[in-house]
């Protein structure tokens, strides 16, 4: 196909519209053709434009702190190979996780192999997929060629492949544990200058929470920037919350309790919330901390533990 | 809510936040975007749960995938529809014939006016686009709603409407860029971004 029959099919392309053929020789051009990347990306941004065809609707309020509660649990993935275009989700239709090795998925191995840390030099990380590649080629020429010597070799055949496979895994798994320690090292770093410019932001607040009866050990600091909403709350001397159970911030404003998010404690007692205060609760005239299910409640419905 | 000011920070800003971990940040792209994306959703899939399921994922994806965004490439608003919408095409598509033809039967009566939130910029957006669309021949977007709200291909549209391929292609084309041009013209008249 010609450039001209290309670019004939971006728009069908910025609303995924092709036939997964067509999309992929389209993909190759699009490799070579900045010419046609850059008309794409503007189809594109006009096809986004359509969701506003679609009438706005507001989530149900707890889908809010039930995402915030996840993002916890969540890993991030570093920045990848610089050739994944922007567009990608949109182009591909494939879900990342399908292309992703979830670092907890490998993270297990680790725990249990005692010889993790050993120093595996000169291995290739990327050759994962040789020893299974390997072990069916052998098979096949041994049963054809050796007849009878079939079963000592493939045997052999296996207990190498098994070896590389291991090794390899082992690789695998020092490389995922050093990415998340690095990235952990970024988040913390991250975290700590959002906190510093927070607390000397001239818009910020801080309110004292006290320990109620049922807490009377505990304290807690909530400061929170007016104007953006951003805040951090940090606590102590409150008991571990039962199994199932956690803490959650509340916004008393105009009389009503808003959510805020859901945190536990360390054995110390200690907890730390990093929040978004959401536009209502920014003038509340008060904060309380209660326990609630782990998920989060749009109302309060336990025992309260701190309040302003 | 309240509209976007020079204070707040851009949309580009954000992700390059959310980028470095930073949840507040998160939490300000959503408190922007979700009934807009929640739109988006519910009249793809037209299913109340499902929609609201498939939004707290395109967020968790935001915050998993933040550093593959590019502003060199694109809009953060056009990243965040793409991935939105990608989700719930293929949600979509996992979902049987059969499903998907008694969804289509109950359509009409499930696109009920619904709880708009009223932000003043995105509603004025929301005005030139419909406007824009209101502008484009009927064929041309009827073939544009079709693939953007269905996820249908050019194939499959074209059968749909028992047209010639390659007359749903021309509408298809045709559609999107005069909707690139009428945009362009009445974004620049109302001052707002592309």
């Amino acid at each position: 196909m010609t450039h001209a029959e290309y670019k004939e099919q971006l728009a069908a392309y910025a609303l995924d519209a092709l036939d997964a053929a067509e999309a992929r020789a389209l993909d190759a051009h699009l490799a070579a053709c900045p010419e046609c990347r850059a008309e794409l990306a503007e189809l594109r941004a006009a096809a986004a434009t359509l969701a506003h065809a679609s009438a706005p609707v507001e989530p149900a309020p707890d889908t809010r702190a039930r995402l915030l509660a996840q993002l916890k649990a969540t890993p991030q993935t570093p920045r990848p190979a610089a050739d994944a275009p922007n567009g990608a989700p949109g182009a591909t239709m494939t879900p990342p996780e399908a292309v992703m090795t979830p670092p907890e998925a490998v993270q297990p191995a680790a725990v249990t192999s005692p010889s993790a840390a050993q120093p595996v030099a000169g291995a290739n990380p990327a050759a994962n997929v040789l020893p299974f590649a390997r072990r069916g080629l052998t098979r096949a020429r041994t049963l054809a060629v050796l007849g009878t010597l079939a079963a000592s070799v493939t045997i052999a055949a296996l207990a190498v492949a098994a070896l590389l496979y291991t090794r390899d895994r082992r690789l695998q798994v020092e490389l995922t544990r050093a990415g998340q320690r690095l990235h952990e090292t970024q988040q913390t770093l991250a975290t700590v200058r959002a906190e510093r410019d927070l607390l000397a932001a001239p818009d910020a607040h801080t309110t004292e929470l006290a320990g109620t009866a049922a807490a009377r050990a505990a304290h807690a600091r909530l400061t929170y920037d007016e104007h953006t909403g951003r805040a951090l709350f940090v606590a102590a001397g409150l008991p571990a919350p039962p199994p199932g159970k956690a803490y959650q911030l509340w916004f008393l404003a105009d009389g009503r309790p808003l959510p805020g998010g859901v945190f536990t404690t360390d054995a110390a007692g200690h907890a730390e919330l990093r929040e978004q205060i959401p536009p209502q609760g920014r003038h509340a005239q008060g904060f309380a901390v209660t326990l609630e299910p782990q998920a989060g409640a749009t109302a309060p419905t336990g025992q309260m533990y701190l309040k302003s | 809510m309240a509209p976007a000011d020079s204070a707040q920070p851009s949309d580009t800003d954000l992700l390059h936040a959310v980028a470095r971990g930073d949840e507040p940040a998160l939490a300000t792209l959503y408190d922007r975007y979700s009934a807009i994306l929640l739109g988006l959703l519910l009249r793809i899939l037209h299913d109340r749960q499902e929609a609201e399921d498939v939004l707290q994922d395109v967020f968790v994806q935001v915050w998993r995938r933040a550093a593959d965004f590019d502003e060199a490439r694109g809009r953060g608003f056009t990243w965040l529809v793409t991935l939105a919408r990608s989700r719930a095409i293929d949600r979509l598509r996992a979902l049987d014939a059969r499903t998907r033809a008694t969804q289509a039967a109950q359509r009409e009566v499930r696109d009920e006016p619904s709880d708009a939130s009223d932000d003043v910029l995105h509603s004025e957006q929301r005005a030139v686009v419909l406007a824009a669309l209101a502008r484009l021949p009927e064929e041309q977007r009827r073939a544009l709603l079709l693939a953007y709200y269905e996820g249908l291909t050019q194939s499959e549209i074209a059968a749909r409407l028992n047209q010639p391929l390659g007359t749903i292609k021309t509408r298809m084309r045709s559609g999107l860029i005069k909707l690139r041009e009428l945009l362009r013209e009445q974004f620049l008249s109302a001052g707002l971004g592309l």
